[in-house]
């Protein structure tokens, strides 16, 4: 079942006579469970699209459905969405975490009791316990970001979108939020994720969608996507060189050989290969993976030709084999 | 409702509380600043003067004058914070709508903001000698300065969302309340009169004055001039904002500083 669906959503910003096509055509959808990598460089409209699902901005056309609830018209929809949003504190610092989470549990609909109760299990489990008395202006980055993404699961909702969760944050913090994510995507949770860190991506999302120029330009599966760009060559890396006669003898079957390190497009060949090299020292045998940074390179530089920027299509057929 | 207004209650007196020196230096500015005028008014007049039941008045006009400003400084003041601090699009997120949430602050951050106020009317008192009364007659016409503080607040929230960066339009419109407040608009005639009932928050002021500093009864015409007057600045400044928001979520600048 799909949490989260939104269709052909438009927007179009009007600024001195000038106009800005942000988002064109953006459809989307997560399911309960699903972690979905919403990428794309600076501009590329990922931002309005969050805030599009969140309410926050009105679409010019299309559609946001969110458990068939429409943000835009339904306020019950606003129940189902939690959101950590990039560039925003997100929280009162003034306020200590428990006041910021007892308080934002009441404004997202719970009543003061059930929200006290949510308050302390989610401090609990983001290990924010022993702090829940300090303000939060006294909290490291990390903490302020944790504590963030509870306030965002107060109310226990369906959809969570998070806007550069990670940004700013040390590696253990990146860490402690990366176990978080996945723990809540588990409990049955769609999570919508942006981020300019495109490993997180890769380790945390079941499927990936890169916008550019305001168009998705892909959106598939996160394995399937590396698959697919990912090239069916074999490399053997020897701890010496090799001599001529076995040289000579790979090159005749076709593989690539350099003096200590051998390429094979046919993966058949793999063991002919490895046997030959009997009794040879061997330090690695790995095969060529792409990376989601590959990737997300690849099709945005493409994307940024005209010609392709208006077809997602083309892009994709363009870039798979 | 009363969970939302019992919360926005909690997170108000916790910060007051908290920050408490902040709001210490409100009530001693707000009180020197007046003291500072009472001494030179004083100067001007010469020794031998009698204020009389003049200084009670304009010290209604400058404690409500106060109050305005506090109330303002809560909705549109508090709108430009969070949106510079990034809590204002978390708000938007809740399923209460907007007004309601802004409502629901201003309510229960009033009894915080008449607290300040009494407490900066009592200083007031004792510096300058007035003995304003306290009747309990105060209250309607309270009521209706109330309701059009909180309308022209809306008003002006509308443009903090819109405008964003309206600090210095707030600053330059703080000496047009002051003269809603202190101008005696229940003395005027003819014309002026009618005008006088349309200004926002004027007619409930001009009662004020009345029942405080004159010790007049309240004229039942009069209370309901004002009562109108306040009711009408609210609906108009609840429905300002309520466009202001859908305006700009339509041109995506809700957290846009």
């Amino acid at each position: 079942m799909h949490i989260l669906e939104t269709h052909q959503l438009k927007k179009t910003y009007r600024s001195r006579g000038k106009t800005l096509a942000a988002v064109r055509d953006v459809s989307l959808s997560i399911a309960a469970a699903e972690v979905l990598a919403f990428l794309g460089p600076n501009g590329a409209g990922k931002t309005t699209t969050i805030k599009m699902i969140a309410g926050l901005i009105l679409p010019d056309s299309g559609s946001v459905r969110i458990a068939g609830c429409d943000p835009h018209r339904d306020s019950r929809a606003l129940k189902l969405i939690g959101a950590v949003l990039e560039g925003n504190r997100n929280l009162y610092w003034r306020l200590t975490p428990s006041e910021n989470l007892e308080y934002f549990g009441v404004l997202r609909g719970l009543t003061p009791r059930v929200a006290r109760q949510r308050a302390r299990d989610l401090l609990e489990r983001f290990d924010l316990g022993d702090k829940r008395r300090a303000l939060v202006q006294t909290l490291s980055r990390g903490m302020q970001q944790k504590l963030a993404i509870a306030v965002a699961l107060i109310h226990d909702p369906q959809l969570l979108l998070l806007d550069e969760p990670t940004l700013g944050l040390d590696v253990e913090a990146t860490e402690s939020v990366k176990r978080l994510v996945r723990e809540i995507a588990a409990e049955g949770r769609a999570i919508l994720l942006t981020t300019h860190q495109l490993d997180i991506a890769e380790e945390l999302s079941d499927r990936v969608a890169i916008i550019n120029q305001g168009t998705v330009v892909v959106e598939e599966p996160t394995s399937e996507l590396i698959r697919q760009f990912s090239e069916a060559t074999y490399r053997i890396e020897l701890e010496h060189p090799l001599d001529a006669e076995r040289t000579n003898k790979l090159r005749s079957l076709g593989a690539v050989v350099e003096p200590k390190q051998i390429y094979l497009r046919d993966p058949d060949l793999l063991y002919t290969v490895v046997d030959g090299l009997r009794p040879l020292p061997i330090l690695r045998v790995e095969r060529d993976q792409a990376s989601l940074r590959d990737i997300f390179l690849t099709l945005v530089r493409q994307g940024r030709l005209p010609e392709l920027s208006n077809s997602g299509g083309e892009v994709r057929s363009g870039q798979l084999h | 409702m009363l969970f939302l207004f019992w919360a926005e209650f909690k997170r108000s007196w916790i910060q007051l509380l908290r920050y408490s020196s902040e709001v210490i230096g409100g009530i001693i500015g707000t009180t020197i600043i007046f003291y500072g005028l009472f001494l030179s008014a004083r100067y001007i007049a010469g020794p031998g003067f009698q204020f009389g039941d003049r200084l009670d008045a304009i010290i209604v006009g400058y404690v409500l004058w106060a109050l305005m400003l506090f109330i303002l400084g809560d909705i549109a003041g508090g709108l430009q914070q969070e949106a510079r601090t990034g809590t204002l699009e978390q708000l938007f997120l809740s399923p209460y709508s907007a007004p309601q949430v802004f409502l629901m602050r201003a309510f229960a951050s009033l009894t915080l903001n008449l607290a300040i106020n009494l407490s900066i009317l009592l200083l007031i008192m004792v510096l300058t000698g007035s003995r304003l009364a306290f009747p309990i007659t105060l209250i309607p016409p309270l009521l209706a300065v109330l309701m059009g503080a909180y309308g022209i607040s809306f008003a002006m929230g509308s443009l903090a969302l819109i405008l964003k960066q309206v600090q210095q339009l707030l600053s330059v419109f703080q000496f047009g309340l002051l003269f809603l407040f202190t101008a005696p608009v229940e003395t005027w005639t003819g014309g002026m009169r009618i005008i006088g009932w349309l200004l926002p928050m004027a007619p409930g002021a001009g009662l004020l004055r009345d029942v405080m500093a004159r010790g007049m009864d309240l004229n039942a015409q009069a209370l309901a001039l004002a009562l109108l007057n306040g009711a009408l600045y609210l609906v108009v400044g609840l429905a300002l904002f309520r466009w202001s928001e859908q305006e700009t979520k339509r041109q995506g600048k809700l957290s846009g500083y």
